[in-house]
């Protein structure tokens, strides 16, 4: 097992344990817990057994399992920050919408 | 097109205040010597601006957090329009940078039935270079966009009737508010009149940055591509 493969290994460990404290926590449901526990899992088997991904990579023409990973990460990343700027935006609606709302029912002339 | 009068009575003054307490006491007291129709939008100040503004009879609704000023405007809108029966709106900054001597000038306006009245300032000396160049360019990115150029669109000092805000209410919670009104009364055909006004700038102006201008040129487009 090279370096590389060592360290990415403890890393998806850590991940997995913070994605076990999250789901003692209740900040993530079972359904959550276990969509990002398998993700990790199967990032642990990869970094263990790179040449699981031969056949894919060569399907696809890609001419390291390393660059797979790099291109599907970054799928996954560019996913995530799309979706988290929507919520954001619709998070900040509200708060203006509420905000906005309550100013509106206490207004009065001051005396 | 020029629509129905409008009794001075009906006309608001609309102060969005956010930590103004070194000027919102002496704003107040000049425009209290023109009007008694005064809101004042407290956008979650933290400093001592509530209490400045608590020694004027002046209506006063406040933001428990602070969302910028377009959200502040649109707060003294809806109460003006909804609560008190207001006709039109004048919106004045809190940090003095507006001179209130020329409130008779947008009343004048707003009375003979113009829809709305856009504050401009002479671009002179007195306004920093580099505003000067974002003040162009947000007007010429409106003509090129919409096909109407407003003069001075970054200046707080305008005015708009009840019918107007109708049609333009605006989405944009912070200081792009301004471009937004100017891209949606061109977007809108509204009507418009201009009112010459004083340049004032203080140290402490808190106005568009140069990262406010990016921000501006792709607003501009994005509004120019939605509804």
């Amino acid at each position: 097992m090279t370096v590389f493969q060592t360290l990415t290994l403890l890393f998806a460990l850590l991940m997995l344990y913070v994605v076990i404290i999250h789901y003692k926590k209740k900040t993530l449901g079972l359904g959550a817990a276990s969509f990002w526990a398998s993700l990790w899992v199967i990032f642990i088997v990869i970094s263990l057994f790179p040449n699981l991904l031969l056949g894919i990579t060569g399907a696809l023409n890609f001419s390291r399992v390393f660059d797979l990973l790099v291109v599907i990460a970054f799928m996954i990343i560019s996913l995530v920050v799309f979706l988290s700027y929507f919520r954001v935006r619709e998070l900040e609606k509200k708060l203006e919408k509420y905000v906005r709302s309550d100013a509106l029912k206490s207004g009065q002339k001051n005396d | 097109m020029v629509s129905k009068k409008i009794n001075k009575s009906q006309i608001w003054i609309v102060i969005p205040a956010y930590n103004e307490e070194k000027y919102i006491g002496r704003v107040l007291k000049k425009v209290g010597q023109i009007t008694s129709n005064i809101v004042v939008v407290d956008d979650g100040s933290s400093d001592s601006t509530r209490v400045k503004i608590s020694r004027y009879p002046v209506h006063y609704l406040k933001h428990k957090v602070n969302l910028g000023k377009g959200a502040a405007l649109k707060t003294g809108c809806e109460y003006v329009f909804g609560r008190l029966g207001g006709q039109a709106v004048i919106f004045l900054d809190s940090d003095d940078q507006h001179d209130p001597e020329k409130l008779p000038d947008f009343f004048r306006l707003l009375q003979a039935g113009h829809q709305a009245v856009f504050g401009e300032r002479a671009m002179n000396f007195e306004m920093p270079l580099i505003r000067i160049i974002g003040n162009r360019l947000a007007s010429l990115l409106i003509l090129i966009f919409f096909g109407r150029y407003i003069p001075d669109i970054p200046s707080g000092f305008k005015a708009i009737t009840k019918q107007t805000y109708q049609k333009i209410v605006w989405e944009s919670a912070g200081y792009e508010v301004e471009t937004e009104i100017a891209a949606r009364v061109a977007r809108y055909q509204i009507e418009f009149e201009v009112v010459t006004i004083p340049t004032i700038y203080h140290d402490t102006d808190k106005g568009m940055t140069l990262l406010d201008t990016f921000e501006m040129i792709t607003k501009i487009i994005s509004w120019r591509l939605s509804k």
